[in-house]
């Protein structure tokens, strides 16, 4: 099946050949990383407003986790819901960014395990289109060896 | 001296309610505070209310304006003000400022709600895209309230060695300080056992370690010296009072937000810390001064996590301090006697003016039932949305 994939909301992630981006901004004066994407800087010690958009490190550290065993209210729409579990990661550019935690098993989630960016299919919508979000996978060692991280 | 006292409290019991609607529940519990000071309507010259997003208020956020209309059109000041579940901290501090400022003698401060069944959802009015937190934290994940603190109760785990038994103990002490209070929603005492036997709804965070919604309403009446000095109704000085937002940094991975930067120095839940710094500062005491601290327990985390936060104990010891009954009505530091919001229920606006209200009954010492022995000073400790943190001191 060749399912058309797009984020689940624009401007979050971007997919290409090469795999999947998480998109931040980071302020041109003080170098400060966002994420989500945001126009303004809100270091308190930077008084500039010029950011550009960047891609966030692709790897990083899981710094806690939860597994919810509710089904989130309907603005979250994933088929065949079933409890999952929720990372909070220190990426290596230093930003803590939450997402998904897919492909672990619930008992095999440690604090302190190395995980790294991917993309998960949420569900299709009405025009047939697989929309994705970011998640964090179990570090691959072997896939990750001698790959250019950000 | 502040020059500014509470005169009067009054709240009605919580719970789910079928009956009164947001405004009646209101009126209930200034009427209740009103008798408790002694004074009518007509001494009052300023009402403040913590605006409810779920009910009432002409739909403008004007509770303030549609209390007066429905009981004593004066000509009175109204004020609402925001703040999510600070919301009450924040009218607390716009009636004190009023007060002391010299425009008004007596301000009602009102908060009232009845909330939505069941996870908070996403109020109307944002936009959706990424530059609301609020809808991105839905879309891309489906993460709830209680999971952003689930987050932090695992790292405490593994941080200090937490264990199940620890979170099930702050639910054990505040059901059984409620067991005593009227108006709390759950006075039924609970054993560790059927606490961790309650359904897991985010991992390690079980059904009665997570405070539900409540339907539930508080009121204050502020006054200055001059009225404190006329009647004969004994009233408590406000000692000190703060409130703050944020810090840029702050490590708290805060709701609905999906992302930000870490920055070491800044204190964790950073809001609520400095607005507890301005109100003991304020107050000129000590932590080994206070004898009542009633904090926003939203799940057992904060229980074990927040008087480590405010600096009462050394990081890593809630879990001694609990299992030692440190932290009872007797104990070394009385922990939320009202029963906290595990006992309550959470009602957005009202629960930060409740959290005062006992605070007096403490002072006054007519928390019958669950009076802390000799209580002198007392605080307060509420985090809303939006970075919004507040505190007061209460001195006897």
């Amino acid at each position: 099946m060749n399912t058309d994939q797009v984020p689940v909301i624009a401007g979050i992630l971007e997919l290409d050949s090469v795999g999947v981006h998480l998109v931040g901004a980071r302020c041109k004066t003080c170098h400060e990383l966002y994420f989500p994407s945001t126009p303004t800087c809100r270091n308190p010690e930077c008084t500039e407003d010029d950011l550009e958009s960047t891609w966030l490190a692709s790897n990083g550290t899981l710094y806690s986790y939860t597994i919810q065993y509710y089904q989130p209210p309907p603005l979250f729409r994933i088929d065949n819901w079933e409890p999952y579990a929720i990372g909070l990661v220190d990426l290596d550019d230093g930003v803590r960014v939450s997402g998904i935690l897919s492909g672990i098993a619930f008992e095999d989630i440690r604090i302190g395990d190395r995980v790294t960016l991917g993309a998960l299919p949420l569900y299709i919508d009405e025009r047939g289109v697989q929309r994705m979000t970011h998640a964090f996978f179990k570090f691959d060692h072997a896939a990750n060896r001698g790959a250019v991280e950000q | 001296m502040s020059g500014v006292h509470i005169l009067g409290v009054g709240a009605i019991p919580w719970g789910k309610q079928t009956v009164m609607t947001q405004l009646k529940m209101a009126l209930e519990a200034i009427k209740a505070a009103l008798l408790d000071a002694e004074l009518s309507w007509k001494d009052i010259d300023g009402v403040v209310a913590a605006s409810s997003r779920f009910e009432g208020g002409m739909g403008w956020g004007l509770h303030a304006n549609e209390l007066v209309q429905a009981t004593s059109e004066q000509g009175v000041p109204c004020i609402n003000v925001g703040g999510a579940c600070a919301a009450g901290a924040i009218a607390f501090q716009t009636a004190f400022s009023m007060i002391a400022s010299g425009q008004s003698e007596a301000v009602v401060v009102i908060g009232a709600e009845r909330m939505p069944k069941g996870f908070i959802p996403r109020p109307p009015g944002g936009q959706d895209d990424i530059t609301d937190n609020d809808f991105l934290r839905w879309v891309t994940m489906g993460l709830t309230n209680p999971a952003y603190w689930a987050m932090e109760a695992q790292r405490r785990i593994h941080d200090y060695g937490t264990t199940p038994e620890s979170f099930a103990e702050a639910v054990i002490l505040m059901r059984n300080n409620a067991a005593s209070n009227p108006n709390a929603r759950f006075r039924k005492s609970v054993t560790a056992a059927e606490v961790l036997a309650s359904p897991m709804v985010t991992d390690p965070l079980h059904l009665l370690q997570i405070c539900p919604v409540s339907d539930g309403a508080a009121a204050l009446i502020l006054c200055s010296d001059r009225l404190a000095a006329r009647v004969s109704r004994m009233s408590v000085e406000v000692a000190g009072i703060g409130i703050a937002s944020g810090t840029y940094g702050d490590p708290a991975h805060r709701i609905p937000t999906v992302g930000g930067s870490v920055h070491g120095d800044i204190p964790h839940t950073s809001e609520v810390m400095s607005a507890a710094q301005k109100a003991m500062s304020m107050a000129g005491v000590e932590h080994g001064d206070i004898d009542v601290l009633e904090m926003a327990d939203n799940t057992a985390w904060h229980l074990l996590a927040w008087p480590e936060m405010l600096g009462f104990v050394e990081p890593g010891q809630g879990d001694w301090m609990l299992k030692n009954k440190r932290y009872n009505l007797n104990g070394d530091l009385a922990l939320n006697p009202s029963g906290g919001f595990l006992s309550f229920g959470e009602a957005t606006t009202a629960q930060a003016v409740l959290q005062i209200c006992e605070l007096v009954w403490q002072l006054r010492s007519e928390a019958s039932g669950r009076q802390v022995p000799n209580a002198r000073v007392g605080m307060s400790a509420v985090l809303g949305l939006g970075a919004n943190g507040g505190s007061v001191v209460l001195k006897r």
